[in-house]
């Protein structure tokens, strides 16, 4: 279960965030759960290709710390984190444009349906690679660090992570140099069909934080509030040149790896008892009880969520793929065009 | 005009970087304080101070991710890979980062890293201080390589680097650090990427090279030469993309073809550049492609017989040319 070390209080005590922070955050969690619960449906009727990598049941995690970044801060995502994309305000358009592999998805239809990026917005194009953007993004850090600019990083990534070399590397350089950057660990239990104690002899991954100086913290990922306000701290300490934060968010993903993943090596208590603990009710209750939401002003939200994703989807629908050829560009700078084949 | 050696020229090159244009940082093991384990960067430290010259800890994966973190928000990385024989940590990061930054985010992200590899043979460093391993990096596009063979051209080369837009992967050579030497302009010069330089014309046959076997290969033209055998001898400089057009022209001239690589046969640049010859140019030739490269064994062995049994030396390059000029 959600393990809470330390600073565990229930987020009812521990508020202190504006109305509008709250509603917020509560607005960009309701959105990342409808836009990915469409997208599961639209490749289950086929409508893109490849597969699907949903994060449904750990929006907590992606919404909470990206809400307040500022445009020039980096998010460093994994494939699972379309609540940041979200969350930093890429046009829901652009999401789906990705994962249509549409011409007009900045990325041409090169990469992958869960790979968003968004230079606009600082949100970088992962690589598939486990891990990886964790070292790119701490490279970010350094670059920030160098620039004397007072932007930060947040970098994305599963459990599973943690059990590569280039991940301690970065982290151990990140503590050398107190670079400015927060790691969010979404401890999701699962790592495709790995246990988390088939990756690691400790308990708590943020446990690993300690051997690079710099705090570790594990919360409870699915309470939302929590998840912003430990970010926020961990955010406002790399701001000001105190070094990063390894943040072990617990959650849960309620699908498989993939689409294509039935997600059958674990057992149906294990999920059942995690529904329970559902992100989205977790904040919708708190919120009301708060008086900032009603049934009345949620069923608004959802209506007009669901018609900006209609109108996306539509968008990329009628969306056309880049012509083959396309696939010659953006290699090198155009100083070096590629030799295009006699076939 | 000054004379100065191959390293030199890439102290140069980087100081004058690094003065012209502040995005420009060095990352690597031992650059700051001691210098370089071949003092490439010595005195930059005092120059340009700890955050402009940055010893890493012993960290290729990062030495690698890092530069392309700091590259994706606008700085200019040159980190250092001490010797190539280390480059494998890195490999995750040059492949799947580097390569493909600028393709997969469909041109939003570019990677300018200028990579500085300390590679080659002949120094007695055995299995592992001696490997070049350029040949892992020309099967991948979205890199740009590179190994000079002068001064002139490091340092010029080099520049190009530093200021183009493309991630590149810089050999240098380590035989030719102190051994080579030659006077080069005092101003600011670039030498553009991509371009063969002929180092030589000749009529009866067109040899291919670069790096160290450059100055093998011209010891052999040299002393064919006076036995009046006309050799044009090419030095490729850029391994990828490679010069075609120069090599191609020089074919149609010679119509023989000899290559000459420090490193294994199987699958080395030369395997690309003899594949491309006979599937375009086989009209034009008179004799077999031929090759002359390190031996297909895992790496340089270092008792110095077997390091000079290994690699290809001008008399070896001699013979494989007589060989192809009396098919």
């Amino acid at each position: 279960m959600a393990a809470t070390k330390k600073g565990g209080k229930s987020s009812a005590q521990q508020i202190g965030l504006s109305e509008e922070t709250l509603l917020g955050l509560y607005t960009s969690l309701l959105k990342t759960r409808l836009l990915d619960e469409r997208f599961r449906r639209l490749f289950r009727q086929g409508r893109f290709a490849g597969t699907y990598f949903s994060a449904v049941g750990q929006e907590a995690t992606t919404v909470g710390p990206t809400y307040g970044l500022r445009i020039e801060d980096i998010i460093a995502p994994s494939h699972r984190e379309i609540g940041a994309s979200v969350t930093k305000g890429v046009p829901l358009v652009m999401i789906a444009a990705q994962v249509y592999a549409r011409s007009m998805s900045l990325d041409k239809g090169k990469s992958h349906p869960c790979h968003w990026g968004y230079k606009p917005l600082g949100v970088i194009t992962p690589a598939s690679t486990v891990a990886g953007q964790t070292i790119v993004g701490t490279g970010c850090a350094m670059g920030f660090k160098i620039q004397k600019k007072d932007n930060v990083v947040l970098a994305f990534f599963g459990e599973g992570s943690t059990s590569r070399g280039g991940w301690h590397e970065a982290l151990n350089f990140a503590g050398i140099h107190k670079l400015p950057i927060v790691y969010i660990c979404q401890n999701n239990l699962w790592a495709e069909s790995v246990t988390a104690t088939l990756q690691a002899g400790i308990e708590h991954f943020s446990d690993r934080a300690r051997a690079y100086g710099f705090p570790g913290i594990t919360i409870d990922g699915n309470d939302v509030v929590l998840v912003h306000k430990t970010a926020g701290e961990a955010i406002a300490r790399a701001r000001a040149g105190e070094g990063p934060t390894l943040i072990e968010c617990m959650t849960y993903r309620w699908y498989g790896h993939s689409e294509i993943d039935p997600a059958d090596y674990r057992a149906q208590e294990e999920l059942d008892k995690w529904k329970k603990k559902d992100p989205v009710p977790t904040a919708e209750k708190l919120l009301m009880e708060l008086g900032v939401l009603t049934t009345q002003k949620r069923e608004a939200l959802a209506d007009e969520i669901n018609q900006e994703i209609d109108e996306a989807i539509d968008a990329c629908e009628k969306g056309k793929y880049s012509e083959p050829e396309e696939a010659y560009n953006d290699v090198y700078s155009e100083q070096f065009p590629v030799r295009r084949e006699e076939v | 005009m000054k004379k100065v050696t191959y390293i030199e020229a890439i102290t140069q090159a980087l100081d004058e970087e690094m003065a012209r244009d502040e995005r420009v940082f060095l990352i690597g093991e031992d650059i700051a304080v001691y210098g370089g384990v071949f003092k490439a960067t010595k005195g930059l430290l005092d120059k340009y101070g700890a955050e402009r010259v940055i010893d890493s800890p012993i960290s290729e994966v990062y030495i690698a991710g890092g530069s392309v973190g700091a590259a994706l928000v606008g700085l200019r990385p040159v980190p250092e890979i001490q010797f190539a024989d280390f480059i494998t940590p890195s490999m995750d990061m040059i492949i799947q980062q580097m390569a493909k930054m600028r393709y997969r985010t469909g041109g939003q992200w570019t990677c300018p890293v200028t990579m500085r590899v300390c590679c080659g043979a002949d120094i007695a460093g055995g299995l592992y201080h001696s490997q070049t391993n350029e040949q892992w990096f020309v099967s991948q596009p979205g890199l740009i390589v590179l190994m000079p063979s002068t001064p002139y051209d490091a340092k010029g080369l080099l520049k190009s680097a530093i200021r183009g837009d493309d991630p590149v992967i810089y050999f240098e050579h380590k035989r030719l650090y102190r051994w080579i030497k030659e006077e080069i302009p005092e101003d600011d010069f670039t030498v553009p990427i991509g371009k063969a330089a002929i180092r030589k014309e000749g009529t009866d046959l067109t040899l291919v090279t670069y790096g160290l076997m450059y100055h093998r290969s011209l010891e052999a033209v040299n002393s064919l030469e006076e036995e009046g055998i006309s050799v044009e001898l090419i030095d490729m400089r850029t391994l990828l993309p490679w010069d075609r057009e120069t090599i191609f022209e020089s074919v149609k001239k010679t119509s023989k073809v000899v290559l000459v690589q420090e490193t294994s046969k199987t699958c080395g640049v030369m395997a690309e550049v003899g594949a491309a010859i006979a599937e375009e140019m086989f009209d034009y030739l008179d004799a077999p492609v031929t090759r002359v490269c390190g031996l297909d064994v895992p790496a340089v062995p270092f008792a110095p017989p077997m390091e000079h049994f290994f690699l290809p030396n001008a008399e070896k390059i001699t013979r494989a040319v007589k060989k192809v000029l009396e098919y």
